[in-house]
């Protein structure tokens, strides 16, 4: 059975739908596999395995029927609410059925467990949490990313092929740039966000996969959107690059690897590459983060604030209580710069198909010290990270993050963007950069994940 | 050091108008997120953005429909 726990999603799907794979063995080992690796990772902080198999003993013959996934702790479960990685999360929640939850039992997949996430979703970095930080599979010392940490560990770490995270400023595409998996983050309202605890409210946060490769995201995708999320040829693709911080405050490996990647990825679909300008892109980093601050304060009151739980980081404590601090004036003007950052993408989306820059510009840094070396000096990883993350999020274009090299024992990531609505467009270029690359990236796995290959640089 | 006499003055002042108390240790958190937030939300408040409409309600599933 540990052959069937180390196949892919869709390998697993098909074995599975073959009768090559019975469903309820996959779950006990995969429950089983859980139980003996993660206490060194801290990726999955709760199990059910009772709701499991009573999720698999009512599971429909769907795209996923007896798959095991993890959700973020993000999503209410009807047996469970939401903790947002914090011991207080400002804001109402209870168990229920998210629309994640729903697309997931919809397509018989199977939840085992609850992935370990950044507290209150604040940081790129997963190294801070109510359960303790999860550990990054290719280095427990190291970050894992964030805000999705324990879907990114759990995956990379084989204990389940699939996860759903939530990315509302880059929170999917971080973790899996530094796990060394795929990551999807889709144009904004294509992908079930019910029964968040934002719905309705954010205009930055959308549910999508991390998986193993482009393959295993259009599965989840396709689940998650409720939609079939077709292939095609990415064939003469137009790949936009951009000069400034953003791409050359980089590490000198991360740049090297992503610059080589996008090479590849041009001679593989037979495209081209063209410079392109987005003047207002350190403008646009900033009005996400203030845009999706405000957006969070509507259930504060100062009492509350003056009464948050003393189990609450400082850090989370001290955040939340700038948050109410930043003028009203620069959430107006934000606004302002997200309309014109969506006009420049549309021009810029007229010359290209795709943006291509790294998705993040070191690689995992330790979890006790989250800073990274750039050429322009030290950075906290947060400030570094929200350079190249925060602009889908703003203008609602969908972004994915792929593997394309490793330095130091570490995964290195490209991100690729496009216009909104052509994510099925993204799926097909990370899988043409899959196959220019012979998929070394994607079947690179910790040594700890029996099965796959090293990671060598 | 214009960032932290800023900071100096604005911090209490603001924490204090809400009626928000804050410890020590909060207050080094706050102090490290205005250094790191202000001076480009100055910038920001610098920008002459006089001639862009804000989209009202932006769909941000799609493109903005007047390019």
């Amino acid at each position: 059975m540990s052959e069937a726990l180390d196949l892919s999603l869709r390998q697993q799907a098909a074995a599975i739908a073959a009768g090559e794979v019975d469903p309820g063995e996959l779950l006990e080992a995969t429950l089983e596999r859980i139980d003996g690796r993660n206490p060194a990772l801290n990726a999955v902080v709760e199990t059910f395995p009772e709701r499991s198999r009573e999720m698999l003993a009512a599971a429909p013959q769907g795209p996923l029927h007896g798959v095991p996934v993890v959700i973020k702790d993000e999503w209410p479960l009807p047996w469970r609410a939401q903790r947002f990685g914090a011991a207080e999360m400002l804001a109402r929640t209870a168990p229920g059925e998210s629309g994640p939850y729903r697309a997931l039992r919809d397509a018989g997949a199977v939840i085992v467990g609850v992935g370990n996430m950044h507290e209150l979703g604040a940081s790129s970095t997963g190294s801070i949490s109510v359960y303790g930080p999860a550990r990054n599979p290719w280095d427990p010392e190291r970050c894992p990313g964030g805000s999705s940490s324990g879907p990114a560990a759990a995956v990379a770490a084989r204990l389940v092929a699939g996860a759903v995270g939530a990315d509302g400023i880059g929170s999917i595409r971080y973790p899996a740039a530094y796990c060394g998996l795929t990551g999807l983050k889709p144009t904004f309202g294509r992908s079930a966000m019910e029964g968040h605890h934002m719905a309705g409210v954010s205009s930055t946060i959308v549910s999508g996969p991390l998986c193993l490769d482009a393959g295993d995201c259009r599965l989840l995708g396709s689940v998650l959107f409720g939609e079939e999320l077709a292939s095609g040829d990415p064939g003469g693709l137009r790949i936009g690059v951009i000069r400034g911080d953003v791409a050359e405050d980089v590490a000198p490996p991360v740049r090297d690897a992503c610059e080589a990647a996008i090479e590849e990825l041009r001679r593989e679909t037979g495209g081209e590459v063209r410079e392109i300008e987005l003047p207002e892109l350190a403008a646009a980093t900033l009005a996400t983060v203030l845009i999706a601050n405000s957006e969070s304060l509507g259930g504060i009151t100062p009492e509350h604030l003056n009464d948050l739980d003393p189990e609450l980081s400082p850090i989370g404590r001290g955040l939340l209580k700038y948050r109410v601090l930043l003028p009203a004036v620069a959430t107006i003007r934000s606004q302002q710069v997200r309309t014109l950052a969506r006009h420049t993408l549309a021009r810029v989306f007229d010359d290209v198909d795709v943006i291509a820059w790294p998705t993040v510009p070191a690689v995992a840094p330790p979890l006790e010290a989250p800073i990274v070396e750039l050429p322009s000096g030290t950075l906290t990883a947060d400030e570094a990270n929200v350079r190249g993350g925060a602009l889908a999020n703003l203008t609602g274009i969908p972004a994915i993050s792929v593997p394309v090299g490793s330095a130091e024992g570490l995964p290195i990531a490209l991100q690729l963007q496009a216009a909104w609505g052509r994510d099925e467009l993204l799926l097909d270029a990370a899988g043409a950069i899959e196959r220019a690359n012979g998929r070394r990236w994607v079947e690179a796995a910790p040594p700890s994940a029996r099965g796959a290959e090293p990671l060598e640089a | 050091m214009e960032a932290q006499s800023n900071a100096d003055d604005f911090i209490p002042a603001g924490l204090a108008a809400y009626g928000i108390e804050a410890d020590e240790i909060e207050l080094a958190v706050i102090r490290a997120a205005h250094q790191t937030f202000w001076p480009p939300i100055l910038e920001l408040l610098d920008l002459d953005t006089s001639e862009i409409p804000a989209e009202r309600d932006p769909d941000l599933s799609q493109a903005p429909p007047s390019r």
